[in-house]
């Protein structure tokens, strides 16, 4: 914790998530108004003290749906990367502890994953499910796992060569206790990095397909829908588009900033 | 040198395995019969074409033979036909039954988004190794710091925002480039160059939000990868011996840190091919990622289906190119193969 606050990058990253974590948790209480409500008699009203994004197409207030957004974007990102991870760490610690058959069986199948065009492959399953917030959640974290397992087979290699390992072993220690117990507490470092790093790029493709229609469905906020909501309107309600922007760089700046820092920080451990 | 040609074709049939797999299984994600209402499936699709597409995917026969028949056309690239687009051929013109010709869909796209997508590589190219050159001769001090700072915007910005607001800029408010399509009106009476011009002011906006984030990520790898280089002994003896600095940067230096883009550059297509999806929905552009996401949306089940499995072909034969590209260039790998 002390290395993260020390790297400026680091700071500067976690300060931005706490920030706009605490926002979206705290969206209930914070938000001046319903984020659905309509409002006839306040349409496309330009930000001021009541509204201080502003209001869109149907009078609704923009500030309180763009912490209702924060939630989605969050929650998507962060469940996504959770499957992801998950994963990443079950098939990269099989390939990696175990070799043969099983390791050459998954690195294939993470070849094969990474030679169809990620976005595709979203799309595609997204085109034969219905789009709903759940889905979107499986789908990306479902499409995104094959980094990590990478990662955690090359650590593995490396770590069960060495001496604790091997000593673990011969005291009879079953697999499953040297993987929990020795191998993963050791690869920890990297596999924070790229999880955290993984929050920011799902958060992009959440705001993607959102943008396109084919993400979070209305009414449901998100910063993607709010966007496409008000692209309409972008020659005479600039708010629309502006802030959802804005919002989507400022998260995926601060994953980027504290995974970027993070790594600095375990590159220098080693 | 043949011989790893050889073997790495050959290494591309389980891959062509995989993703027929892959491809297939999420042919089959759909509740129930995809060719029934109840899975959303497209309400205008007449029960004529329901039925073409129950016999195309051989939905009445046994799983492992259903898989067995999509291997069968995949192999022999028969993707059907649009349900939608006037039932056009999906991937190369066919003759209908009145002896005219049907254009197939993916042949008229493709070769747009791969110009969008040679376009958006040369540019990421040329400005990043710049960017990370400058980056690295210049290490902490300000120009690095600020191509840092560009690096990490470009990786946050999401391209459908930008797109946006410089359409918005640059398309209504001063008009300085087209916002939409490929070809403005009077494309027909305009000279070779000026059509040439005119394409390429259409995709001026397209290839820009294409190539932000290769161009953030590669800058990176090239300031990176530059500094690693310029630390090691050969670089010390090539100062020693008394070479001009440049000389020693862009001789020595940058010729070892360009050898991995190779690499990376091949790593790169799918990400280029499937963001294409944005660029080309926001512009109108008439591509492979336009052509996929109104797939999509339509639920033209064939369109989609032969748009994934010709995206994945292509990145297997540009990681292919790649490969040999670097095996090539690396005198350590091709004497290595030529033994």
């Amino acid at each position: 914790m002390r290395k993260i606050i020390k790297n400026p990058m680091s700071l500067a990253g976690l300060i931005i998530i706490s920030i706009i974590g605490i926002l979206a948790i705290f969206a209930g209480y914070l938000s001046p108004f319903d984020p659905n409500y309509i409002n006839i008699n306040a349409i496309l009203l330009s930000p001021d003290g009541t509204h201080w994004m502003g209001t869109d197409a149907l009078g609704r207030d923009v500030f309180s749906r763009m912490l209702h957004g924060a939630q989605i974007s969050l929650l998507v990102g962060i469940v996504a990367v959770g499957i992801s991870t998950i994963i990443g760490i079950i098939l990269g610690s099989v390939a990696g502890y175990y070799r043969g058959i099983a390791d050459t069986i998954i690195m294939r199948l993470v070849d094969v994953m990474l030679s169809i065009p990620s976005f595709f492959l979203i799309l595609a399953v997204i085109a034969f499910l219905t789009p709903s917030i759940w889905n979107i959640m499986i789908v990306i974290g479902l499409t995104s796992w094959m980094g990590v397992t990478r990662l955690v087979r090359a650590e593995f290699l490396s770590l069960k060569e060495r001496d604790f390992v091997l000593a673990a072993q011969t005291l009879g220690a079953s697999d499953l206790r040297i993987i929990l117990t020795h191998l993963l507490p050791n690869s920890l470092g990297p596999i924070i990095v790229s999880t955290v790093l993984g929050v920011a790029s799902a958060v992009l493709v959440e705001s993607g397909l959102s943008f396109l229609g084919l993400g979070v469905q209305a009414p449901t906020a998100s910063w993607g829908n709010i966007l496409t909501d008000g692209k309409e309107y972008i020659q005479f309600a600039w708010w629309l588009s502006l802030f959802p922007g804005l919002a989507i760089l400022i998260t995926v700046l601060g994953y980027n900033l504290l995974g970027e820092g993070l790594r600095d920080n375990f590159d220098q451990n080693t | 040198m043949l011989n790893y040609l050889i073997k790495r074709i050959l290494w591309m049939i389980p891959m062509l395995i995989g993703i027929s797999l892959i491809s297939f299984f999420i042919m089959h994600l759909a509740p129930g019969d995809i060719t029934s209402n109840e899975s959303a499936f497209n309400p205008k699709a007449s029960e004529e074409s329901r039925q073409k597409l129950r016999e195309l995917y051989n939905l009445d026969k046994p799983i492992i033979v259903q898989y067995g028949l999509w291997l069968k056309r995949i192999v022999q690239l028969d993707f059907g036909s649009s349900f939608a687009s006037h039932q056009r051929p999906v991937l190369w013109e066919k003759k209908d039954e009145n002896g005219n010709i049907k254009p197939g869909l993916i042949q008229k796209a493709l070769p747009i988004t791969l110009l969008i997508n040679l376009l958006t590589i040369l540019l990421i190219f040329s400005i990043s190794i710049l960017l990370g050159t400058i980056a690295a001769i210049k290490k902490n001090k300000i120009p690095d710091r600020m191509i840092t700072l560009f690096v990490f915007i470009g990786f946050a910005i999401p391209g459908f925002w930008l797109a946006l607001i410089l359409m918005y800029s640059l398309g209504v408010v001063n008009q300085v480039l087209p916002i939409s399509g490929l070809h403005s009106i009077g494309y027909e009476q305009m000279s070779k160059l000026g059509q040439i011009l005119d394409l390429l002011k259409h995709l001026a906006l397209p290839v820009f939000i294409s190539c932000l984030s290769g161009l953030a990520g590669i800058s990176l790898y090239v300031r990176n990868g530059m500094i690693e280089i310029l630390n090691q002994d050969f670089i010390k003896t090539a100062r020693a011996k008394g070479l001009y600095e440049k000389k020693v940067i862009f001789v020595h230096t940058l010729k070892n840190a360009l050898l991995p883009l190779i690499t990376i550059l091949g790593l790169s297509i799918p990400g280029l091919i499937g963001g294409s999806v944005i660029a080309e929905s926001i512009f109108a552009i008439p591509g492979m990622g336009k052509l996929f996401y109104d797939a999509v949306l339509m639920r033209d089940f064939p369109v989609v289906m032969g748009i994934l499995t010709i995206g994945s072909i292509l990145t297997l034969l540009g990681n292919l190119i790649a490969d040999l590209a670097y095996a090539w260039a690396d005198p350590r790998i091709r004497r290595g193969l030529a033994k």
